[in-house]
């Protein structure tokens, strides 16, 4: 019996060094990094339940097999995983759970494209260690970042929606449009503006032409300076920047052209003042003062001036309608202004006047998409939220669809 | 009580004014120093700058001109300060033509204060035309987006830009900003492609529309106002500007909310009353 | 003429317009640098656009001062002032600091620059009080949950306010971080939709306002 005993105590301790042995990693592979510029590689071996603090994995390269081999990278071995949302479904290079790891060019050892690299591992735990397998792998850049085709894929459908929203709207622009509070005001305001025999004040914002608040500014314009020609009431528009001034100078000349009252159009109803902020706002504050106009249009984008300006407004007692879609100037606008067109309001306010079938057509094409977004919304957070209680990842192969990989 | 009222409500602005000023320079001249309490977005950027290994890079973009200069100036100054203390490497820029010597001004000002040298410790790139054409351009070659700092020296070789080739060698990137260009852009034409952490600071009226990107980790820090550059101070313990101006904000932001409850009792009581009328001020 | 002044922008914006856009999913290097040289040439162009603007502001104002326009003189202020700073400017090689000593320029960018520009914005408090008092009135319940929220924030985000209302904080920060958020989300995916949109229409050449001149189709 003690023999027995004495005999199993023995073989456990042979064995005991056994049972701890390390193993090199299973799996190990090196690759081109994908969907990268180039100059990196990435290393990839399965995970194991032996990983753990204690044990560290060193990353070994070399230019050629047989030459010296030099250290670029230690880490721990139970770090460095493929967690969820570090790469999509459809671009993965390894399994979720399995390591990961990249090697871009560094002063300690650059990476040239085109060029095989050998790479291996050696992982240790106190006195013990073992090599992996030598693995090559060659750099290379990439042509299409496969990560991100899901973006390109709604660019292009959001593209395709739009443009058939403008040629539906071509064919039928008797589209439905919500009437918007802000616009009935506009036709009072003008008569208002009439009947005291005083002008109306119409600004078009800070920004250029390059934003879609000033186009929406301009449009409604147009719309105001027909009405305005129509009823001979003086109008004045100060400018910020050149390039606006010019395009509303022809849209005014156009609108009085279109409301039969060439005669009239005053060439300087348009004006350039300044394109410093405060200094612009000082002037207009000036003519408000001054001139006292019955009803003051605020539209397109606005920063710290959009207070001074319709303070200034409400002082002389005119009517004053806003349209922006500054949302950190909107509380201003609410609290001064008579009525505030809200972010896309103004948007659709110029396809409501101007009923221009691109216009009606791509605030057509946005409502879809908006559709869309929050159809995906819903859907995702339900998803999402009865994969965290039923603990499985299946409804990442939808949710990866809609997130945004780099 | 009701004529009282009516008079009340459309009481001359410049009534509101004086009480304004006087709520804003009473606690100037004698201040009453209450605590302040730290938001977890303030504290998240100076947890982050605690963790940065000495002599990593923090890019600080001064984005704001003298305008925005009582509101963002403490903040500036606050991370400065904590930046030197810790010993890191700062590069300072603007994309705020009007704002350059101000923010040169300010670089100089902490640098003689915490004893760090140009060059060495900090460098001050100036201003540069573009903005996200900028900003693509120093992701790719900060030395051709930048090839002299604001004083004229050749950044090449400078020993504060050692081992920063572009956007992708910044630790850590703070914009300040009073409006555009300013944070957004930072983020569409920086983070998102050279991807470095960043954190945003901003006057108090553009704050809220920045807590979206607060939210969804695009930013991983948010001061904002004057109260962030106090709260900020407080968490470096080093009182300034920002903790000073706090009494004037509080007895401000008090006297607002007693004329607005003021005015909405008046109203009240005179809303019996038919045909409304616009007052002007 | 009308090839130079429609046609040829249009295709040059259209070629432009659809290469960069596909330049996001490239990550050759190819790409990189192209986009690295068109980023300087914007650069330049940003250059040549202050200068522009420079060029707009004299004529327009010189035009009000040879027509004696009501208001002409502050437009000679202007020209008066331009000429000065521009020469002083030019003077001190258009630093505002050399060896630690204020320059011409520096002494104008602090004592006329800075100080007029934060007039101009603190202006903003004054008028925020007045606006708040004359518009903050619980007229409909929606303005009063409106009138509660502010108070409730205005309170929470001062020091003053958090010792005597410490609930103030929570709230506050609350109605920040998930109702503002939400909200502010809301809009900005709204706007960025019209952007993309527009974007969209001027690449393909359906928006062409940018151009000058009228609409057309």
């Amino acid at each position: 019996m003690i023999l027995a005993s004495l005999l199993l105590l023995l073989l456990l301790l042979l064995e005991a060094p056994a049972l701890a042995a390390i193993s090199a990693p299973e799996g190990f592979l090196a690759l081109d990094t994908p969907n990268d510029a180039g100059k990196s590689l990435s290393l990839v071996w399965k995970a194991s339940p032996a990983d753990r603090a204690g044990r560290s994995v060193q990353v070994w390269m070399a230019e050629s097999p047989d030459a010296p081999f030099k250290k670029v990278a230690e880490f721990p071995s139970n770090t460095r995983y493929v967690k969820p949302g570090d790469f999509p479904w459809w671009a993965q290079p390894v399994s979720k759970g399995d390591h990961y790891v990249k090697l871009a060019s560094s002063q300690a050892f650059p990476i040239e494209d085109g060029k095989p690299y050998f790479v291996k591992l050696l992982v240790r735990e106190g006195d013990q260690e073992v090599w992996s397998e030598v693995a090559e792998a060659t750099a290379a850049p990439n042509m299409f970042n496969t990560a991100q085709a899901n973006n390109l894929v709604f660019v292009v459908a959001f593209t395709g929606i739009l443009l058939a929203s403008i040629a539906a709207a071509r064919r039928n622009p008797h589209v439905h449009l919500r009437r918007i509070a802000g616009l009935d005001a506009v036709e009072e305001a003008i008569g208002r503006s009439t009947e005291m025999g005083r002008p109306i004040l119409y600004l078009t914002g800070s920004g250029g032409m390059d934003e879609v608040s000033t186009i929406a500014a301009t449009v409604i314009l147009g719309e105001v300076a027909k009405k305005v020609a129509h009823y001979d009431t003086g109008l004045k528009v100060p400018h910020r920047d050149p390039i606006v001034m010019a395009v509303c100078q022809e849209i005014v000349k156009e609108s009085y052209i279109a409301a039969g009252r060439p005669d009239a159009y005053k060439e300087d109803s348009n004006f350039f003042i300044t394109s410093d902020q405060f200094s612009y706002t000082a002037a207009v504050d000036g003519i408000m003062l001054r001139e006292k106009p019955a009803a003051n249009f605020f539209m397109g984008s606005y920063f710290a001036e959009s207070l001074l300006l319709t303070e200034t407004g409400a002082s002389t007692g005119a009517i004053q309608i806003a349209g922006t879609d500054s949302d950190h100037q909107l509380p201003f606008f609410v609290t001064t202004c008579d009525y505030t067109l809200i972010g896309e309001e103004l948007y659709a306010a110029s396809a409501y006047l101007s009923r221009e079938p691109v216009l009606v057509g791509t605030l057509r094409g946005q409502d879809i998409g908006k559709a869309f977004i929050m159809s995906v919304l819903v859907l995702g957070t339900a998803l999402a939220t009865v994969g965290v209680v039923a603990d499985t990842g299946i409804f990442n192969y939808v949710l990866d669809l809609f997130k945004d990989f780099k | 009580m009701k004529e009282f009222a009516r008079r009340m409500v459309g009481i001359d602005r410049r009534v509101i004014f004086l009480l304004i000023a006087m709520a804003t320079l009473v606690p100037l001249l004698h201040p009453f120093g209450l605590p302040i309490k730290v938001s977890p977005e303030v504290k998240a950027i100076y947890d982050y700058i605690e963790a940065l290994p000495e002599r990593s890079v923090l890019l600080l973009s001064l984005d704001f001109d003298p305008s925005s200069k009582p509101e963002l100036e403490p903040q500036a100054v606050a991370l400065l300060r904590h930046a030197f203390r810790k010993n890191l490497r700062v590069i300072g820029m603007t994309h705020w033509l009007t704002g350059t010597s101000l923010a040169d001004d300010i670089f100089l000002r902490v640098a003689a204060e915490m004893r760090k040298e140009r060059g060495k410790d900090y460098v001050f790139l100036g201003w540069s035309p573009g903005a996200g054409s900028l900003v693509i351009a120093m992701g790719q070659d900060l030395y051709k987006a930048f090839p002299s700092d604001y004083q004229k020296n050749p950044t090449q070789g400078m020993p504060v830009l050692e081992g920063v080739r572009n956007l992708r060698d910044v630790d850590y990137l703070i914009s300040l900003a009073a409006g555009n260009p300013g944070i957004e852009m930072w983020y569409v034409f920086g983070k998102d492609k050279y991807r470095f952490e960043m954190a945003g600071g901003s006057t108090g009226v553009i704050a809220p529309g920045l807590y979206p990107f607060l939210r969804s980790g695009q930013i991983n820090g948010l001061m904002g106002g004057l109260q962030g550059a106090a709260e900020y101070e407080t968490l470096i313990k080093q009182k300034g500007t920002a903790t000073a101006g706090m009494d004037a904000q509080s007895a401000t932001h008090f006297v607002i909310i007693v004329l607005v409850l003021l005015c909405n009792v008046f109203y009240f009581m005179l809303r019996g009353e038919t045909g409304q009328q616009r007052t002007p001020g | 003429m009308i090839f130079l002044k429609r046609q040829l922008p249009l295709a040059i914006t259209f070629v432009m317009g659809v290469a960069f856009a596909f330049q996001y999913y490239i990550p050759h290097p190819i790409s990189e640098e192209a986009i690295t040289s068109v980023s300087k040439w914007m650069q330049i162009i940003s250059g040549f656009a202050l200068a522009l603007g420079l060029v707009s502001v004299f004529h327009v104002h010189w035009v009000k001062v040879k027509r004696q326009v009501p208001g002409w003189g502050y437009s000679l202020v202007l020209f008066v002032a331009t000429v000065v700073t521009a020469f002083v400017g030019f003077r001190s090689g258009g630093e505002t600091t050399v060896d630690g000593v204020k320059t011409g320029l520096g002494w104008l960018y602090d004592n006329m620059m800075v100080p007029l520009q934060g007039t101009m914005f603190s202006v903003l408090a004054f008028f925020i009080a007045s606006a708040a008092y004359r518009a903050f009135r619980a007229r409909s319940s929606e303005a009063g949950v409106l009138l509660i929220s502010a108070v409730v924030v205005m309170m929470g985000r001062v020091p003053l306010g958090q010792f005597l209302l410490p609930w103030s904080w929570d709230i506050a920060q609350w109605l920040l971080n998930v109702i503002n958020s939400a909200v502010r989300r809301a809009i900005l995916i709204g706007v960025s939709m019209g952007s993309v949109a527009l974007s969209v229409k001027i690449i393909l050449g359906i928006e062409r306002a940018y151009l000058g001149g009228g609409r057309d189709q």
